[in-house]
């Protein structure tokens, strides 16, 4: 695994190539059926869009890769997004202050998921099930359910742009690639890949698989926390609500990109290239001028049509390794 | 392995849990329900969604006014977690049949699914009042009952929002909605009253999408709708939620001042917007006072035992110039 070989690129191209002819097929589609889809206005559009749902999907392909599951995400980014807010308008805090404050809470949420669920030996679909109902409840009670709004205090991090890219989208793009790097190159990513593939092998073979845990839980955190910042920073608002069905968002993204729910298998570049096939499929169907029934019957078709394809990618490359 | 012990310590644990959440919920010795005072009317309030800033203001409005007039009644109010939380919404209100309220105020999550239910209050004795979202006529003739409406006409609301906008427009213009859940009446009201005030000024609809009243949907749009129709020259939000997403898409597309923004709700978080003039205009339905509205009617229905009417309460249109003082 330490050089770049010839068979490493062959599964580059096994890996990605679906998805790449997916989403040109997508583009090509809306850009066939509207006047202005094929533009650099769109694809900077969609490249700044992303970000948020970027980072926790990230963060989600992760928690799937060690067969856990984190359904807090879109509440926990409530909440960070709520205490941004708050802190920068009710307290008066200034922003050096409050953003640590928004990742402070975007941490202590995955380190409850994560200890309470190693701890006494939860399901982390129910333990953080409920904190999906505690984020939001608690970002309901730091914003008392006000939309706060920020306004200049805040506009300078999503507002900066290098060549028309947003900054929220060139941090999202270099934790892609860190991200991916850690979990194919590093020792601590192959320790998630055997946590999730067998947990009891990892434990009898003398590594403890809690601490790799609730790091994973840790990092989804502190993602979310980002994407909170984010999104604040491009609405110049905290709305209470934010984040509603993120969680789903970032399962869906994951899966596309061929993210096993049972753990053990995921890619952080190809849950890149799920985001992307939900973001254009988004923002061509909003550009057709679909009506909404069709919009959710589509998505959601998307969705199965890709995970069936991902089921036969998988037995023909197994076909083949054999 | 601890089969012996498990037994009891799932016992222990459901006991703890069950009696705190009973503590959280307000159930406990701290917070008795209000009492049956004889001859002083209990009203109940069931309201929609608690998460939404709008319905919460009107519940502490409600609540505001109940502690100035103590001596007139009592208030029990409850609320469900979400908008779509339909069937608990049912619930409380066959709670509310079986503690004897003496008239029930609501704002229904759903315009169909709560009318049996309140029919049932209906013939228990209880006056219903409807507030905020009315009830399906076609339903409400189905079912042979008929609740009095007090609340404001979203669609005269959104119809005065158009307008405002229309004079900064010419005919011919081109114009976008963002509507609401498409399955809300007063979504679809609002919607309505846009179209007349963009027919009445001739301008042209683009499109009209739903942005399902959040910030995040609608800015998706919006962005997407800017880059297909360059030429749009104003986005007519149903809500004020949604022009912020609208107007960081505007933001995101160096368009914010050539493209106009409209809202509705007039919550705090558009006030300086207002002031900016990134959003031209929103409505305000006076959410304090919405439900005290509706528990007026009801403790005035139950002096007269006058079968009620409708009562249509004030919008008013907000822009720039019109914006309080609020924080």
């Amino acid at each position: 695994m330490n050089s770049f070989s010839t068979s490493d690129f062959r599964r580059l191209v096994t890996d990605y190539l679906g998805m790449a002819v997916a989403l040109a097929a997508l583009i090509t589609v809306f850009s066939l059926s509207t006047e202005h889809f094929f533009s650099a206005t769109t694809f900077r559009t969609i490249a700044n869009q992303i970000p948020s749902v970027l980072l926790i999907s990230v963060g989600m392909t992760y928690v799937l890769v060690i067969a856990e599951i984190d359904l807090s995400v879109g509440s926990v980014l409530g909440l960070c997004s709520a205490v941004l807010g708050v802190a920068l308008t009710k307290w008066g805090w200034p922003l050096w202050l409050a953003l640590p404050a928004a990742l402070g809470a975007g941490l202590a949420s995955g380190a409850f998921n994560g200890l309470v669920s190693l701890r006494w030996r939860l399901p982390s679909f129910i333990v953080t099930l409920g904190m999906l109902e505690m984020a939001r409840g608690g970002a309901h009670a730091v914003t008392k359910s006000q939309t706060q709004y920020i306004g200049a205090a805040i506009e300078g991090i999503a507002g900066a742009s290098v060549f028309g890219l947003s900054l929220p989208f060139l941090l999202a793009i270099v934790i892609v690639v860190v991200a991916q790097l850690v979990l194919s190159r590093t020792v601590f990513g192959r320790y998630m890949v055997a946590v999730g593939t067998n947990e009891e092998a990892v434990r009898l073979s003398g590594i403890d698989p809690r601490p790799i845990k609730l790091a994973v839980f840790l990092i989804t955190g502190f993602l979310v926390a980002l994407a909170a910042i984010i999104d604040t920073s491009r609405f110049q608002s905290a709305n209470p609500n934010a984040g509603t069905g993120f969680e789903l968002q970032a399962i869906a993204a994951a899966v596309i990109g061929g993210t096993s729910l049972m753990g053990g298998r995921g890619s952080i570049v190809s849950t890149f290239f799920g985001v992307l096939i939900i973001a254009v499929l988004n923002s061509g169907l909003a550009a057709v001028g679909a009506r909404d029934e069709t919009k959710r019957l589509i998505t959601g078709a998307v969705i199965v049509v890709a995970v069936i394809v991902d089921h036969y990618r998988h037995r023909l490359a197994k076909g083949k390794g054999t | 392995m601890h089969k012996r012990t498990s037994a009891f310590s799932r016992t222990l644990g459901l006991a703890t849990a069950v009696s705190a959440v009973w503590v959280l919920a307000g159930c406990g010795p701290k917070e008795p329900a209000p009492p049956a005072t004889p001859g002083k009317p209990r009203v109940a309030l069931v309201m929609k969604s608690l998460a939404n800033e709008f319905f919460l203001t009107m519940e502490n409005g409600a609540r505001a006014h109940q502690k100035a007039h103590a001596a007139d009644y009592d208030l029990i109010a409850n609320g469900i977690k979400d908008e779509l939380d339909v069937s608990k919404q049912v619930e409380l209100v066959e709670q509310m049949i079986a503690q004897k309220a003496d008239a029930i105020v609501i704002a229904p999550a759903d315009s169909k699914a709560l009318v049996p239910v309140c029919k049932k209050a209906l013939q228990a004795g209880i006056i219903v009042i409807n507030i905020d979202n009315k009830f399906d006529d076609a339903v409400l003739a189905a079912s042979q009952s008929k609740f009095p409406f007090v609340g404001p006409d979203n669609r005269k609301g959104a119809k005065a929002v158009g307008d405002a906008l229309a004079k900064k427009l010419k005919a011919g213009d081109q114009v976008v909605i963002i509507e609401g859940a498409p399955n809300a009446f007063n979504g679809v009201q609002r919607r309505l009253g846009f179209e007349d005030a963009v027919k009445a000024a001739g301008l042209k609809i683009v499109s009209s999408q739903s942005g399902y009243w959040e910030t995040d949907k609608a800015n998706q749009v919006v962005a997407a709708l800017m880059t297909e129709h360059p030429d749009v020259k104003a986005v007519l939000c149903a809500n004020d939620s949604m022009a912020l997403g609208a107007v960081a898409a505007l933001r995101a597309a160096g368009k914010l001042g050539q493209v106009l923004v409209v809202g509705y709700d007039n919550i705090a978080a558009v006030q300086q917007l207002l002031k900016k003039g990134e959003v031209l205009a929103t409505a305000d339905q006076h959410a304090d006072r919405l439900a005290v509205f509706g528990i007026e009617y009801a403790l005035e229905a139950l002096k007269t035992k006058a079968a009620p009417a409708d009562r249509e309460t004030p919008v008013d249109l907000v822009t720039g110039e019109t914006v309080s003082g609020k924080p």
